[in-house]
């Protein structure tokens, strides 16, 4: 590290502590998977870039959503989103999270993600290579640098919106709201 | 007496007489019987050779009315010493569309519980004497089983996914 850089990690020191470790909850949906064993393991060792995978979400902070998304794992993905803590970065992986991808007239997939979670990033193609996920992890220190990643943030304040379209997608939801909801606003 | 194929093709068509039977060159011998003779003709392969389902499956005729239903059998049996001795068996069946119901296998193959859940959950199609019909895999209700030829998925997706708002940007 040269001089410049240490007067700006210390400046920002918190920044430069989220940023070198993303660790990624290892959750698995869909197709897209098939490219993490490979990104964290010794040929692209994403260990690199800080990113590690983790069990539990609750020690992570990155959420790599790998593949296309079905009602039932949009379940799985909101209480693993709401389990994480803050700051918590979330990317697309794949065409099927943005916009359904091959599965856009399924009818049981869920076509646009950011409708129910914040995404501060997306990884196009169908599969991304492991380098696009470098990319994403560079393009994610950029913008976390900017204090641009801040989805979960939205998360905070349009909570309202995003628990009645999860509401819309799944019924009724057995989990608590996590945020208080004003419903007078 | 040991039973091979052509003892069990002589066999099956002298105890069920009127069921349709086709051998193909591949190995596969193809029975289309009536929806009642179903169980039996199961129980039946069971006894002789053909002691593993490997799938039931199930084909939407619109025009023709009926669903079809498909019982693959194998062979694992102890005597059985290459494939080619005993082949797969396509067990096929009609029923119609209107009133889908058929009497479930279970008592004769265990292994057809999922499956009988599964097409009763994609297809509608209603298996008399299952313990729990209920679905499998889906989590939404479907007014029409969304594998039938008549369920419009690109008007399902316009009126369910398509009709959930945009998250509006937040106010600065």
């Amino acid at each position: 590290m040269d001089r410049e850089q240490v007067i700006k990690a210390l400046k920002d020191s918190g920044k430069w502590g989220h940023k070198y470790s993303l660790w990624a909850v290892y959750f698995c949906t869909g197709c897209g998977i098939i490219e993490i064993p490979p990104s964290i393991t010794s040929r692209w060792d994403a260990e690199r870039f800080g990113v590690i995978p983790v069990a539990s979400p609750r020690q992570a902070n990155l959420f790599l959503i790998t593949g296309y998304v079905s009602v039932k794992t949009l379940r799985a993905i909101i209480r693993t989103y709401e389990q994480m803590g803050e700051p918590k970065y979330t990317v697309g992986f794949g065409s099927c999270p943005i916009n359904g991808g091959m599965y856009w007239d399924s009818y049981n997939t869920i076509k646009k993600l950011d409708k129910y979670i914040p995404i501060d990033g997306w990884i196009a193609g169908c599969m991304p290579r492991p380098e696009a996920v470098f990319i994403a992890v560079t393009h994610l220190w950029t913008l976390i640098d900017k204090g641009m990643a801040n989805a979960y943030k939205k998360y905070r304040k349009q909570y309202k919106y995003y628990r009645k379209n999860q509401e819309m997608a799944l019924g009724k939801l057995e989990w608590p709201p996590l945020y208080p909801i004003n419903e007078d606003e | 007496m040991k039973m091979n194929k052509k003892n069990l093709i002589q066999q099956l068509k002298l105890t069920f007489a009127d069921t349709q039977l086709n051998e193909h060159e591949d190995d596969i011998i193809k029975i289309h019987a009536k929806k009642e003779q179903v169980k039996t003709i199961l129980r039946y392969l069971k006894d002789n050779m053909y002691n593993h389902l490997a799938l039931i499956s199930c084909v939407d005729w619109i025009n023709k009315e009926e669903f079809e239903l498909i019982y693959i059998l194998t062979s694992y049996h102890d005597d059985k010493k290459s494939y080619k001795e005993t082949g797969d068996i396509y067990l096929k069946t009609k029923i119609s569309r209107d009133n889908p119901e058929i009497e479930s296998v279970i008592s004769v193959f265990e292994n057809a519980e999922p499956y009988e859940r599964e097409i009763y959950e994609l297809f509608g199609v209603k298996f008399s004497g299952h313990p729990r019909l209920i679905p499998l895999f889906l989590e939404r209700d479907y007014e029409v089983p969304p594998f039938r030829k008549n369920f419009d998925t690109r008007k399902y997706v316009k009126d369910v996914f398509e009709s959930i708002p945009v998250i509006p940007e937040e106010e600065e």
